[in-house]
């Protein structure tokens, strides 16, 4: 591949890293491993870049890629044999939000919560959270709006449930 | 805590990690450089591995079988027969598992979710299904150091009933374990077993996925 297309994917990537990031986050249970499924999505996506279909937008395309090889990933077992380094760099003092807040300490119980849930059901939640419109939804999962939409309800009501034990 | 407030919560995190990720471009387009281009790279890891050792076993059998059609005598029958059955059936487990990662490597990711992990499950499931082959092998493993020269004719009876009570075993358990190995039961402690030896936990993993999938469509 040139130099011109890998600048064009770098620069694909670089608009839509937050993405990458939220979906590794998701699957992924420890750093490592992050950074090992990171790096999986992201050659993957290179993989796929040549044949891009430019009717979809970029946004779909890596959401359904990355959600694809996070769930492969997930069954599997690892070994570690890649980078040392992250492909990602948090900028000091930007990247990490007060811990100590009690938002912190409630995104860390929804953080918790999404862990939970089954790879699936995962991945429509983090569709939602991303305030996707249910057609984009349902085209990126492969099922119907209804069945989307019947999903979230429930996904949702478990979460409230969670939530409301935690206060008790 | 009020539905809005999730979404609220998971972008007021994000936002800020959002503006200050970088993406590290020197590693990335190293990575790019060195692995992305070759798709065989990315079977890299026990899967070629196992592929030569596959090729060196196969090898191994072609040559013992050469080397008894070469120098043939009527006395090798049973061995040519055994070792020549075991030869076909790994030849064929060999061949799936090469066209299974084929398979999977040239899989196109950027379908929906559900119409990807359908094919990738499916197989990996066929994977497992077609390695059931194995099991066939067994019989043979139990025949093929018998010579026509003096079995059973120049044996004693009870060599001859211990000789088919151990092939007979050796059939049993074969055809039990075939029947068996269909991932109608992954909860069985024996088809447990046996799948651990084949990386059991990624197939479970994957059955329980297929149920997953199911649910969602349904």
């Amino acid at each position: 591949m040139t130099t011109a297309r890998s600048d064009e994917f770098i620069s694909v990537l670089e608009r839509h890293k937050g993405i990458i990031f939220k979906i590794a986050n998701a699957y992924a249970r420890d750093a490592e491993t992050k950074k090992d499924l990171t790096q999986e999505i992201i050659l993957q996506l290179w993989k796929a870049f040549d044949s891009y279909n430019p009717l979809f937008r970029h946004s779909t395309w890596i959401y359904k890629v990355s959600l694809n090889v996070s769930l492969a990933f997930s069954r599997k077992e690892h070994n570690r044999n890649k980078l040392l380094v992250p492909l990602f760099v948090d900028l000091p003092g930007l990247a990490v939000p007060d811990e100590s807040t009690e938002r912190m300490t409630e995104f860390r119980h929804l953080q918790q919560f999404i862990q939970e849930l089954k790879d699936l059901d995962r991945a429509i939640l983090l569709l939602y959270l991303e305030e996707k419109s249910q057609k984009e939804m349902a085209e990126i999962i492969g099922i119907t709006q209804t069945n989307i939409s019947t999903r979230i309800g429930r996904i949702k009501a478990t979460l409230r449930q969670k939530f409301d034990q935690l206060q008790k | 805590m009020e539905e809005t407030n999730f979404v609220l919560l998971w972008q007021e995190h994000y936002q800020k990690i959002d503006q200050s990720l970088a993406i590290n471009k020197r590693l990335l387009k190293e990575l790019l450089l060195q692995k992305a281009d070759s798709s065989i790279r990315s079977l890299i890891g026990g899967k070629v591995l196992g592929i030569i050792a596959g090729v060196i076993w196969l090898a191994l059998l072609g040559g013992v079988l050469a080397i008894a059609f070469i120098h043939y005598s009527s006395a090798a029958n049973y061995f040519i027969v055994s070792i020549g059955a075991i030869f076909l059936i790994n030849v064929k487990a060999v061949y799936d598992y090469v066209r299974y990662l084929i398979l999977i490597n040239g899989l196109r990711l950027d379908g929906s979710v559900v119409e990807i992990q359908n094919k990738l499950l499916a197989l990996q499931v066929s994977l497992i299904r077609h390695s059931r082959i194995m099991v066939v092998q067994l019989p043979f493993w139990s025949t093929f150091y018998l010579s026509s020269k003096w079995f059973p004719g120049a044996v004693e009876a009870g060599y001859v009933f211990f000789q088919l009570l151990f092939t007979a075993a050796f059939v049993w358990l074969a055809v039990w374990l075939y029947k068996r190995l269909t991932f109608k039961e992954p909860e069985n402690r024996w088809v447990r077993f046996f799948l651990s030896g084949i990386g059991g936990k990624a197939i479970l993993n994957a059955l329980k996925s297929y149920r997953e999938l199911e649910d969602l469509e349904a």
